[in-house]
């Protein structure tokens, strides 16, 4: 990574590549000024008579374009070439330091922001090295050739009609600015209209049930003017831009009409000068223009890559360990929290918690929203920083268990089931190490199947069928169109919460981990099919040690051991009878809390 | 999905599509089919395209004087030797320039008026369509793709106007004009310039063809890209739990290369075709000057006239000024073509979420001028005030093929309190959707006041049910507006509102009003409030029927005690239905209906189910024996 070195640093493996770029591209100025010069001798040979020359000046014309065609079009494609294969780097490197940060890191940092860096910084930053580099050079090449060919021509005349080129440099470069200040007004406001349309079809249904649809529109239409007001004052600087540059580049013209022409007449210089003159005038319009906007893009990218070096050197706040991995173990793990604390924003989450899980045992966690049952279960994964000698796995404190070892022995489901648009296979896989994120269908349409080697058919995998039936899969796969194969997300079939929490599940325990965590990961799952997975899990968890965090008594009361937290402590603990027969906070929760869903008490009650 | 991304919209068909979706639609820069549908919502604002046509025929006039003006200046004054004229030469096309770029700048203005309030107008349309669908529309249609339909589609359509690359109709027109005085100067010549033309041809085919390839992989590639980026950070830490930090660098980089790659065509055709243009473009011209050098002089020999001399120069220099501003616009074609081709892929999506309709089917006599239903209350005789307040009978409803209720029959008597009671997926909320209409009934009957619902207007019936649904939703804005939800209700009545349901206690404490900021989605309000603010909502409405969705989510004592209470006051004289989970306020209703699995299993008062000892008296006896609740 180039750190916080310029961000020419990306371009220094394809250095060649540039160099030749510009090299062509002084090739093509030279070319082009010579193109002009045969075709002021053309000129000048028809008007001296001199018929019997033309044909040669011609030959030369149409053999220095064709040259000025191929140099520009290799200068292009060389540079605009490594612009690309440098964007590749960075944003490969960006991507791969994201992966690396802390899920702390994403609390603070807006997925929206963090992939606005990744797409626009970056984006802006290539720009400043494609078009940016070659407009620059351009420019630079453009002037130094037509103006040293004009001076040769006639000091005076050329002098005197590039008088209004610096003019359009600086307001070009002037309005620039307030097309790029006007556009992003025009952005935030889209922003502000984004905001109220996503609140308008999440509340849909109050929308509807409340009659709104008026109320709603109003705001709608008034944001939706808002946004065109913005847009047009936005219009009015774009739409100056090209008449008032337009208007003064000819101003050249028509000092050469008063000044060349005058020449002209007195013989100082001949009328072919007089129409290479206009050409090379010509010539300039284009460089003087883009000099001031690349001077703009410069100044973006330049803005855009301080943004992603301070990225870049955004560090993890959880240090992985150097030292040996977990041994290698098939039995279950057993795990020691002693006095953790955990402290986020300045709040105690968790104070002073200590508990064991003894090694094939299941351990219960519940307590209410916010108690910090979910702090505690990432504690255990290391996904937060925690202080050191606080977790044990099989004697080990976890600060100095390199995070990866870690992390193989345990396995997640999480309440919110998240899952990747690739086939279910994939994603339970993804449980032990394999499947990917690209299914097979979709790397054919990006035509490099080839490539995306591990996109291959996992609907057959035992190990995948199997944490499919534990999780109690069966009869939903049944009845979708491709089974274990079928894509889910946006591109696929979208999957109920409790399908969803099925899939999650069935990838944690693919693992077949010795230690298994389930945070509150059957909530959106209906009571019937609960019990189902109850019953599997059983199964599975036995020669392993489990914690479950669950609001429902058929999950929890077979737990070997209970331990209920509140304000980040833990309050109670033992079996379930014990708690009830204890009449504490246990006991209250399951009133209010536990018997919400009545159908699980449906169960008990038959 | 199918209906919003139909299988076969324009391009080949092939097995490559499948799986294509939104993003790889591919439009032609020109689709006839769209553009007729645009029109309609460009038609309104003819008169500023009247406008901006007729300044484009100006602009293209004042644009294309230049090059005759200048070969006259050159043919008359500067070879002819007069040299007092230049001064007012010079002026003269400072005239023009000026003349040319003051109407390009209003024509300009004006089609972007034209775009932005045609963009407005579309938008406009877009969020009546998307309100106006039927709840099912929701469940189907992720909310992402409805917000880039109206955002990000409607600027790349708009980018059609705003980056000016509708202007290509009047560089056709400026091209004919030129092709016509290249004709009328000298026909020969410009036979002569326009032997170039097919080569021209073929190369702008050449490169409109890679380009269209080109920017359907750049646009399914990014889109694979940044939806691959933005899934893994938003699963951080799943990718990180399950260790996929290099796997997940490496499938990334598969895509970022296939990213990288689908430029290099665009790259090349680009540059090519920019060069080459210019280059023909100089073929051209020196193909003018060898032409006319040998045709336009030769037959008059060493006995040419300087006035011969001075033409010919003239008719050179016009010429390659012509030829210059013939080509220039086929320099930029690219790059127009490029935005023209966005936006018609995006229009494509657009109109495909407006031809996906689901309407809901609204009593075909609703019409703005139907009374309000207080004043409909007036006249009793429309009603069977003697009859039950709702009632269900028969009810069927699947959601898709799984069947949700089987058969449901309920009464409600005026003014009575029923409970619903029944396990998650029992049918219970899925009665309230049926009777509100947010999804429609397959079979049986659901009535109010004897009325099916399916006679009585969405508007009306919405405004007589009144949902409190445990999931509050606020608004950004005030406290004022969400409790209002903009109807006219005096200081007075919102006051006594939140007073009843005891929402002034929780605003005291923050020493706040009716003005009280409230973030989107009402963050800054506790789960607690957000609920006194739906009462107090629901109390202002004053409805006929009160539905209540009993909030599970366990609050503090106090906000628990406040919130019975504001149950208290809404229920006070209304017909109830409560989808209760709460012990004392299944006890206390008038009657209590016990579903399972889409059927209503019992139902009946308290004691009679007790007494009955079916699954109700079970499921109280299991309440009282592990919770000994008093109540």
């Amino acid at each position: 990574m180039a750190g916080a070195r310029s961000s020419l640093g990306y371009l220094k493996p394809y250095r060649r590549a540039v160099a030749g770029g510009v090299v062509m591209m002084v090739a093509t100025n030279l070319c082009s000024a010579g193109m002009l010069t045969y075709l002021g001798r053309g000129v000048q040979a028809v008007h001296d008579g001199r018929v019997s020359d033309v044909p040669r000046d011609v030959v030369m014309l149409i053999a220095f374009a064709a040259a000025t065609a191929v140099t520009r079009i290799l200068s292009r494609v060389w540079i605009f070439n490594a612009a690309r294969a440098a964007e590749y780097d960075l944003r490969s490197d960006l991507f791969g330091h994201l992966m690396t940060l802390s899920p702390g890191y994403y609390r603070d940092h807006p997925t929206g922001d963090v992939m606005s860096r990744l797409t626009n910084d970056v984006q802006t930053v290539r720009a400043m090295w494609g078009a940016g580099a070659v407009h620059l050079a351009n420019a630079i090449t453009a002037f130094g050739t037509v103006l040293t060919l004009m001076l040769m021509l006639d000091p005076t005349v050329a002098v005197l009609s590039i008088i209004p080129y610096p003019l359009i440099f600086v307001t070009g470069q002037a309005l620039s600015k307030r097309v790029y200040r006007t556009t992003r007004e025009v952005q935030a406001e889209l922003g502000t209209l984004s905001s109220r349309i996503q609140e308008d079809l999440g509340a849909i249904q109050v929308i509807k049930t409340y009659g709104l649809e008026e109320l709603r529109r109003k705001g709608f239409l008034a944001g939706s003017q808002r946004l065109l007001d913005k847009n047009m004052a936005a219009a009015l600087v774009r739409v100056q831009l090209g008449p008032i540059l337009n208007t003064l580049a000819p101003l050249g013209v028509a000092i050469l009409i008063l000044v060349g022409g005058r020449a002209v007449i007195h013989h100082d210089i001949g009328v072919g000068y007089y129409t290479e003159f206009g050409a090379l005038l010509g010539r300039l319009v284009w460089p003087t223009l883009t000099l001031g906007f690349m001077l703009a893009l410069v100044q973006r990218g330049r803005a855009s890559w301080s943004r992603l070096v301070e990225l870049q050197q955004t560090r993890t706040d959880l240090a992985d360990s150097s030292e040996p991995p977990l041994a290698a173990s098939a039995q279950p793990a057993r795990v020691e929290v002693r006095e953790l604390s955990v402290h986020i924003g300045g709040r105690a989450i968790l104070d002073r918690v200590s508990f064991e899980l003894a090694p094939g045992t299941v351990t219960a966690i519940v307590g209410r929203t916010g108690s910090g049952k979910s702090t505690l279960v990432e504690a255990l994964c290391r996904l937060i920083e925690i202080p050191p000698d606080a977790i044990f796995v099989d004697g080990r404190d976890i600060t100095r268990i390199p995070l990866a070892s870690l992390r193989a022995q345990i396995g997640y489901a999480p309440q919110e089931a998240f899952l990747f648009s690739t086939t279910i296979a994939d994603n339970i896989a993804m449980g032990y190490g394999g499947g990917t994120a690209i299914p097979a269908a979709r790397a054919r349409e990006l035509e490099r199947a080839g490539a995306i080697a591990a996109a291959i058919d996992l609907s057959g995998e035992p190990k995948v069928t199997a944490a499919a039936v534990a999780a109690g899969l069966t009869r939903d796969l049944a009845v979708m169109p491709d089974g274990l194969g079928t894509i889910v997300g946006e591109r696929g079939i979208t999957l109920s919460g409790g399908q969803r929490q099925r899939v999650a599940l069935a990838r944690g325990m693919a693992a077949m981990p010795r230690l298994l965590v389930l945070d509150d990961s059957l909530s959106s799952v209906d009571a019937e099919t609960e019990q189902l997975i109850l019953g599997h899990l059983r199964a599975v968890m036995s020669g392993r040690t489990a914690v479950l965090i669950s609001h429902r008594v058929a999950a929890i009361k077979d737990a070997d051991q209970i331990l209920v937290i509140d304000q980040g402590q833990i309050v109670e603990r033992g079996s379930h009878d014990e708690l009830i027969a204890a009449g504490g906070l246990y006991g209250e929760l399951y009133r209010t809390q536990l018997q919400s869903e009545l159908g699980v008490t449906r169960k008990e009650a038959v | 999905m199918a209906a919003v991304a139909p299988a076969g919209p324009i391009g080949p068909v092939g097995p490559r599509r499948s799986g294509l979706e939104a993003e790889a639609v591919l439009g032609k820069a020109y689709d006839i089919r769209l553009m007729r549908r645009l029109a309609r919502y460009v038609r309104p604002h003819t008169a500023l395209l009247v406008g901006w046509v007729a300044l484009m025929g100006v602009r293209t006039s004042f644009e294309l004087a230049q090059p005759a003006f200048i070969a006259y200046v050159l043919q008359h004054h500067i070879l002819g030797g007069a040299i007092d004229v230049l001064p007012l030469d010079a002026l003269g096309y400072v005239g023009l320039v000026i003349g040319q770029n003051l109407t390009s700048f209003c024509e300009q203005w004006l089609v972007q008026l034209a775009g932005q309030r045609t963009m407005h107008d579309l938008r406009i349309s877009i969020f009546d369509h998307v309100l106006g669908q039927r709840a099912a529309f929701f469940d189907r249609i992720p909310v992402g793709r409805l917000m880039t339909r109206m955002t990000n589609d409607i600027e790349n359509l708009n980018e059609m106007f705003a980056q000016g690359a509708i202007t290509i109709i009047g560089d056709v027109l400026k091209a004919v004009a030129i092709m016509a005085i290249m004709l009328v100067w000298d026909r020969e010549l410009a036979l002569m310039t326009f032997v170039t033309l097919p080569l021209l041809f073929v190369i702008v085919e050449y490169a409109r063809r890679a380009m269209r390839t080109s920017f359907r992989q750049i646009r399914v590639r990014l889109a694979a890209m940044n939806g691959f980026a933005q899934e893994h950070l938003f699963g951080i830490r799943v990718v990180q739990l399950l260790g996929r930090g290099r796997i997940a660098q490496r499938e990334y980089n598969e895509i970022n290369a296939g990213h990288r790659d689908a430029y290099l065509l665009q790259i090349r055709a680009d540059a090519g075709m920019y060069a080459l243009v210019e280059a023909i473009g100089y073929i051209a011209i020196g193909g003018v000057m060898w032409w006319a050098a040998g045709h336009r002089l030769i037959p008059l020999g060493a006995g040419q006239s300087a006035t011969q001399t001075a033409a010919t120069i003239a008719l050179i220099v016009g010429f390659i000024e012509y030829i210059n501003r013939f080509f220039e616009p086929i320099r930029d074609l690219s790059a127009k073509y490029a935005v023209m081709q966005g936006a018609m892929a995006a229009s494509e999506r657009i109109f495909q979420l407006l031809d996906t309709d689901e309407r809901d089917g609204d009593a075909g006599d609703t019409d703005a001028t139907k009374p309000e239903w207080s004043e409909l209350g007036e006249g009793p005789t429309k009603r069977q005030l003697s009859g039950p307040a709702v009632e269900l009978a028969g009810v069927h409803f699947s959601y898709g093929a799984e069947p949700v209720l089987r058969g449901v029959d309920v009464r409600v008597i005026r003014g009575s309190t029923i409970a619903m009671v029944g396990a998650t997926g029992s049918g219970k909320s899925t009665v309230i959707k049926l009777l509100t209409r947010l999804y429609e009934r397959d079979r049986g009957a659901i009535r109010i006041d004897g009325v099916d619902v399916r006679d009585i207007p969405l508007a009306e019936l919405r405004r007589r049910i009144t949902v409190v649904s445990q999931d509050v939703i606020l608004f950004a804005g005030t406290l004022e507006d969400n409790i209002t939800l903009g109807k006219p209700y005096t200081r007075e009545q919102m006051e006594t509102a939140i007073r009843r349901v005891g929402l002034d206690r929780a605003l005291a404490r923050r020493g706040t009003g009716l003005d009280t900021r409230v973030a989107e989605r009402g963050a800054n309000f506790s789960a607690g409030e957000r609920q006194l603010v739906a009462f107090a909502r629901a109390l202002l409405r004053d409805p006929e029927i009160l539905v209540l969705d009993e909030a599970t989510a366990h609050v503090d004592p106090e906000a628990e005690e406040l919130i019975e209470k504001g149950v208290a006051e809404l229920m006070k004289g209304r017909t109830t239905l409560v989808i209760a989970h709460r012990l004392s306020t299944i006890r206390n209703a008038d009657l209590i209906v016990v579903m399972d699995k889409g059927q209503v299993i019992e139902q009946g008062k308290h004691d009679e189910l007790i007494a009955r000892g079916g699954f109700y008296a079970a499921l109280e006896r299991t309440f009282r024996r592990q919770t000994a609740d008093p109540a």
